[in-house]
């Protein structure tokens, strides 16, 4: 049998794990027309065109834009959305 | 070719050359036939966390491609539908209801083929004048900024920008 300080400490590691949000990465590519990229986010996320724009841009500039933030359901609900558009994106734990 | 803008996010192409229309019809194409290695860039995985990759394979990944087929033969009846003229020339509209098929099945071919043929940011964005359409690559090169004005068309008719 375990003894139970062994036990607690994982426990509290794993909690902490659950706790954290999932993010939605949108990552550079070659070919996605900026414009497109630029409606699509709009369609998606409801967002205004400068916030759209802003995102398209940071994508573009620096090859990866966060996009959105919270539980894992939803992210995956926006990554097959954004998959659907054609867009290279994907989830991962917040840091 | 010519874009004159329709009402409500449609529009129609027009004096399209017979070697363009040739090139136009070839965008209803299976991408996983046409670009069998290219077409992976159509389902990337969801990330790198293994938990999501078994559920995204089985089910999410089936049911892009089935969107995306649905959206092709869209594409393809409109393409069956073009008509041309005395001179030659043929005419493609895209009723506001197809542009999204448009966009999606236009932007599906552009990725394949961009990965299949290895095509950079410097390729896409090169003096097409330079470009040798005798080779592969250059043909590849051609079709993809070809569907990239059919795209920037279609957006400014559906976005009013």
């Amino acid at each position: 049998m375990a003894k139970p300080g062994l036990l607690e400490s994982p426990e509290v590691d794993q909690r902490s794990e659950l706790d954290r949000p999932w993010v939605v990465v949108v990552h550079n590519d070659p070919v996605n027309l900026m414009s497109y990229v630029t409606m699509v986010f709009r369609r998606v996320f409801g967002w205004t065109a400068e916030k759209a724009e802003q995102h398209m841009m940071e994508v573009h500039v620096k090859g990866r834009s966060v996009v959105w933030s919270g539980g894992k359901e939803k992210a995956e609900h926006y990554v097959q959305q954004l998959h659907g558009f054609l867009l290279l994106a994907s989830m991962e734990k917040a840091s | 070719m010519t874009f004159e803008f329709g009402e409500a996010g449609g529009g129609r192409f027009h004096a399209i050359h017979p070697v363009l229309e040739g090139i136009l019809r070839a965008a209803a194409a299976d991408p996983w036939e046409r670009c069998p290695e290219g077409s992976a860039r159509l389902l990337p995985p969801p990330g790198s966390d293994e938990s999501l990759l078994e559920d995204w394979q089985d089910h999410v990944q089936p049911e892009l491609r089935e969107g995306f087929g649905k959206a092709r033969s869209v594409v393809e009846a409109d393409l069956s539908a073009m008509t041309r003229d005395k001179s030659g020339e043929w005419s493609l509209t895209v009723p506001p209801e197809h542009a999204d098929a448009w966009l999606t099945t236009l932007n599906a071919m552009r990725l394949a083929l961009a990965s299949e043929h290895g095509l950079t940011e410097a390729d896409l964005a090169g003096d097409e004048e330079k470009v040798d359409f005798s080779t592969a690559k250059g043909m590849a090169l051609l079709q993809v900024n070809l569907f990239a004005f059919m795209q920037e068309c279609l957006i400014r008719a559906m976005t009013g920008a």
